[in-house]
């Protein structure tokens, strides 16, 4: 498999990234002092008095919704126009390969590495959480597990695919920064300004339900109301709902479907694959 | 066969046309060399032939494959040293071959590759520490992988020393011997001048010459030229030595007759003067550099089309 050669090379070069394994060093920091002082007092973090496995994959998906982001864009921002804007790129394609595997080679590739930084974090916390909670529930765990790979995926695939549509570091830089700051930073204010412009510049007392639908556009809110979706037992015991701007909605009581939390699955599935879709077609055509 | 065929090629870059209905044809097994100054619209051509680059115009064919559409049928057969390329830093001399065997599907040993072109000892070290030259040896190691049937070198003695240019000529015949057809592009025409079959020399982007080394002296009359002192010198004189057989041009020149030889030695040509139409009591040789020829095409050319 070539794109598998491309993966497996660009694995070996990424993952000697130093930003990364500093990332990786402050998300192990934030983990051991989340997953702690849950445990110790479970009240201060959460409705609930009594700590739980489940608790605890519901505050670690809080904060990966941060550090993914901004991991996968210190990790994957260069990953194609930097090696077009040095000239790395004409050592890859002078080879056997198509631009097919060398963009998809790297979408691996980086997804791989992000897989290991964010592992690396998630093992640590987990097993100190485990310890100190003395019970792991696995089949959540596992579900945690897989939805959050595959939340990995999808900022790999945004991050690479924004940087496989120019050849200049400093543009990709700009792209990726102001994806993550649009969609992960200042997203939830886009739905409340949306309805405050078209109620005529004041704000109703109930939000109408588009606003949920909005608002599950930003990938990290999608990656949090697919966890709801896939664990619904878990997050009713938490108390735990879709989240709308200021306001909250219960999932279970909503009509339509886009109010639901599977409608973040639905994001998610939408982010991975339109992206690469994107990004590829550009790459293809482009002058390198 | 034919290795490289180019037809009527054109590329712009916005307003910027970097190659202009260039037409070329490299035959299997030659060493061919690829001329011009910088900025005339080699390395885009080079581009286009591994498909980095869309013509705006035009097609190429390499090995039988169109280069477009059958990229990677010819670059299974070729070894590439491309322009402008930049190592992966993080990665050492070894790991870059590994993944190179792998990509080309190849048989090869990472350690005989680095020893024959000289960086064995630094097979472990990573590449972004490498010097200028050793980066420019590692490619070329990568583009040796696999017994390549094309070998397209984008100006191979970038970075290197007399010594490794030296190597990588004797790199170039090594191949060639093989059957090996080599493309490579210069800015410099001594480095060309002493492997090359054939030459090409292009201009903004146009065709300007190409030929045999020996065939583009004749053409442009820059061959050897002999300065002749004799007994006599006059407009004659020089008629006559205008017919003689392999006599390309002669003038009077400072008190001595100047006289261009093409294809033929200039001893027979000296000897004939000496015999049939006037005593020749000394003569010198001044032989014309590639390098005179080059700017002599490039520079000429230029001012006529400006």
């Amino acid at each position: 498999m070539r794109v598998l050669t491309v993966a497996k090379k660009d694995f070996k070069d990424a993952v000697q990234s130093r930003a990364l394994w500093s990332l990786v060093a402050v998300i192990v920091l934030v983990m051991v002092f989340v997953t702690y002082g849950y445990t110790q007092i479970p009240e201060a973090f959460g409705p609930t008095d009594e700590a739980t496995f489940g608790g605890l994959l519901f505050f670690t998906d809080g904060i990966l919704s941060l550090f993914v982001p901004l991991t996968a864009l210190v990790v994957c921002y260069k990953a194609l126009a930097g090696e077009r804007e040095l000239g790395s790129i004409k050592i890859l394609l002078s080879l056997p390969l198509t631009r097919s595997d060398a963009f998809f080679g790297k979408f691996i590739g980086r997804t791989g590495v992000l897989g290991v930084g964010i592992g690396v974090g998630l093992t640590i916390g987990f097993t100190l959480g485990a310890v100190l909670l003395g019970s792991v529930e696995v089949v959540p765990l596992l579900v945690f597990l897989l939805l959050t790979l595959v939340f990995v995926a999808t900022y790999a695939s945004i991050m690479v695919s924004l940087s496989a549509v120019t050849g200049s570091t400093t543009r990709a830089t700009t792209l990726a920064v102001g994806f993550f700051v649009l969609f992960e930073l200042v997203w939830d204010a886009v739905p409340i300004g949306l309805v405050y412009v078209v109620e005529g510049f004041s704000l109703p007392a109930t939000l109408p339900d588009w606003v949920f639908l909005v608002t599950q556009v930003s990938p990290s809110t999608a990656y949090a109301t697919s966890l709801i979706a896939l664990l619904p037992d878990v997050a009713a015991e938490l108390g735990a709902s879709v989240v709308v701007g200021s306001g909250d909605v219960d999932p279970s009581s909503a009509e339509p479907f886009y109010v639901t939390a599977e409608a973040g699955l639905v994001f998610i599935a939408l982010w991975l694959v339109v992206p690469l879709l994107v990004g590829y077609s550009n790459f293809n055509r482009s002058d390198l | 066969m034919t290795a490289i065929q180019i037809d009527n090629l054109s590329k712009q870059f916005g307003d910027v046309v970097a190659v202009d209905g260039l037409d070329l044809t490299v035959e299997e097994g030659e060493i061919f060399g690829f001329l011009g100054p910088n900025g005339a619209g080699k390395s885009t051509t080079i581009d286009i032939i591994l498909d980095f680059t869309r013509p705006t115009s035009g097609s190429v064919s390499v090995l039988g494959h169109d280069a477009q559409r059958e990229g990677l049928a010819v670059r299974r057969r070729t070894g590439v040293l491309p322009d402008a390329y930049h190592v992966y830093d993080r990665l050492t001399g070894r790991e870059h071959l590994e993944f190179a065997i792998e990509a080309k599907e190849a048989n090869g040993e990472p350690e005989a590759l680095l020893e024959r072109v000289g960086i064995a000892d630094a097979a472990d070290r990573k590449a972004g520490g490498y010097s200028k030259g050793m980066r420019q040896r590692l490619i070329m190691a990568i583009a040796l992988i696999g017994d390549p049937d094309l070998l397209i070198l984008d100006e191979p003695s970038t970075g290197l020393d007399p010594n490794g240019a030296r190597e990588m000529r004797e790199i170039i015949r090594q191949e060639s011997e093989r059957g090996t057809t080599v493309f490579f592009s210069s800015h410099v025409m001594e480095q060309v001048e002493a492997v090359c079959d054939r030459v090409a020399i292009i201009n903004r982007g146009q065709l300007v010459a190409v030929d045999t080394i020996q065939g583009l002296r004749e053409a442009t009359e820059a061959g050897e030229t002999l300065y002749i002192e004799a007994s006599r010198i006059d407009e004659e004189i020089v008629g006559r030595i205008q017919q003689i057989d392999g006599v390309t041009g002669a003038t009077i020149d400072d008190d001595r007759i100047r006289v261009l030889v093409g294809d033929r030695s200039k001893f027979r040509v000296l000897e004939t003067i000496d015999d049939s139409v006037v005593q020749v009591e000394d003569f010198s040789v001044v032989t014309s550099s590639l390098g005179d020829l080059f700017s002599h095409y490039t520079t000429d050319q230029q001012e006529v089309t400006a």
